[in-house]
């Protein structure tokens, strides 16, 4: 994967950018997460996950597996403020 | 691993990240000791604000009007896009019981100095066209602003590394040490002892743990608040805007609100925030629940209830996303900044609730001016650690 390639789609971060939030002290998916924004848009992280996990392993020098992913976020997917109001969302 | 440095600051939030930053703008060697990632507790589980009009009108309003002048300076000496936007805020009176109320806060907010503005009938919604029709006024001041709490760190932390600071995450501070007389001499963390004759606690709602390993009780306790995220969507207002209730939940009381009583009882009042991302967040709550950062489903329904019925337009659009955060609660709604009389060498900056991003400039600087024997920019005698003693 070259620099350019868009790995989070939603809010489009590249590899290269998070390259550098692993340079400037990410660890894991939740850190890169904070530093760049892959994984806080609409899908919110479904797609691009795996492929931080995979950078991440690649960067640091360790085994995919031991990274873990982002702790997920109420809703489990998106929701209207509309429905959410009403309690019919769980 | 044993270091040295002149001060040792635990804690790497915004507040610790300000103070280790003022400091080694100074020149002073210092270590900043971080549990986890920097900016991975409090304080990445707020919103961005820096705001003057929802502090009480005198001190604590002008240590705010101080903070965002620093906030000013700071982000051009930032090399870090910490997405800073001044675009004032707003309050919404939402009927005529609370107008008299508002029309006194905004009285005493503009004579303690505040560039504040009433707006009433139709002015409102050229103002914030989407508001629901009924609400009757808007306070509004014009220096608050916002920015992303999370860079704003990571600024701070990077800024103050390039200018020497040692900064070590995933490194746990578990004690403070004292010499044989009872003055600082390092900290004790899971990577070895750490030796410097000052230490500043800013830990936020965990600081009376560490504390307590010298004997000093502080008077913090975790408030927990959540906050939605909505989708990227067309802004339902141009800037920050909460509804004037906010200010009973925040100083207590409940009157002049008239909601069901499941909103008093989580403290909700609707807080509502753009991001430069084109999202926006919606709060607020507040419990005392311990340590418990999950969030509630039912808190969460009863803030998008409260959202919808100050935006009725973004009924369609979607939360993607929702946390929770421990805002380190005083009981006298102002932070401790301070130094420990009673463990020469120590200094606590802690205590700031929701508003640790809007004070951190100003808590960072003082913190700086009194661990160099400096005038402090403000007088820092509220801010003591033993007021809640007398």
């Amino acid at each position: 994967m070259d620099d350019d390639t868009i790995v989070c789609r939603c809010e489009e971060v590249t590899v290269g950018e998070i390259k550098q939030a692993i340079r400037e002290g990410a660890v894991d998916v939740t850190g890169v997460k904070r530093r760049t924004r892959a994984g806080m848009g609409l899908c919110q992280g479904r797609t691009c996950e795996k492929i931080v996990m995979r950078i991440l392993a690649q960067e640091l020098g360790k085994p995919v597996s031991v990274f873990e992913l982002a702790t997920v976020r109420t809703p489990v997917q998106p929701v209207t403020f509309g429905l959410l109001a009403e309690g019919s969302h769980d | 691993m044993t270091s040295a440095a002149d001060v040792i600051v635990i804690g790497g939030g915004v507040i610790g990240s300000a103070v280790t930053y003022y400091l080694s703008r100074e020149g002073v060697k210092v270590s900043l000791v971080e549990r986890g990632d920097v900016a991975s507790g409090t304080s990445s589980a707020c919103d961005g604000n820096i705001l003057a009009i929802d502090k009480m009108p005198g001190y604590d309003s002008q240590v705010t009007l101080k903070s965002q002048q620093l906030l000013t300076e700071l982000t051009e000496s930032l090399d870090y896009d910490i997405e800073y936007t001044q675009r004032g805020s707003v309050l919404v009176v939402e009927d005529e019981n609370q107008e008299q109320v508002a029309r006194d806060w905004f009285a005493r907010q503009k004579e303690a100095g505040l560039p504040m503005r009433y707006l009433a009938g139709k002015e409102v919604f050229e103002d914030e066209p989407l508001l629901a029709r009924d609400v009757v006024g808007l306070v509004e001041c014009a220096s608050d602003a916002s920015l992303n709490p999370m860079a704003f760190v990571y600024g701070l932390v990077d800024t103050a590394r390039r200018a020497g600071a040692m900064v070590h995450p995933f490194t746990e501070a578990t004690e403070i040490l004292r010499d044989s007389v009872g003055t600082v001499c390092g900290v004790e963390t899971t990577r070895g002892t750490m030796s410097a004759n000052k230490v500043v606690l800013a830990a936020g709602v965990w600081t009376p743990a560490i504390a307590a390993s010298v004997g000093v009780n502080v008077r913090i306790e975790p408030r927990k608040g959540h906050i939605l995220v909505a989708e990227r969507s067309p802004r339902p207002a141009r800037r920050k805007v909460q509804e004037f209730g906010y200010l009973l939940t925040k100083f207590g009381g409940t009157e002049g609100r008239n909601v069901e009583a499941e909103m008093d009882r989580y403290g909700i009042a609707m807080v509502f925030e753009p991001t430069e991302h084109g999202n926006f967040l919606i709060g607020s709550s507040r419990e005392f629940v311990g340590f418990d950062r999950c969030c509630n489903h039912h808190v969460l329904e009863l803030m998008a209830r409260r959202a919808l019925r100050f935006f009725p337009r973004i009924r369609d659009i979607h939360v993607i996303r929702s946390y929770a955060g421990l805002r380190p609660y005083t009981p006298d709604h102002l932070p401790i900044v301070s130094p420990v009389p009673t463990v020469p060498g120590l200094y606590i900056a802690a205590g700031h609730e929701g508003d640790g991003i809007g004070l951190a400039p100003i808590t960072g600087k003082v913190t700086s001016e009194m661990i160099l024997g400096e005038p402090t920019s403000i007088t820092t005698e509220p801010l003591r650690l033993d007021r809640f003693d007398q």
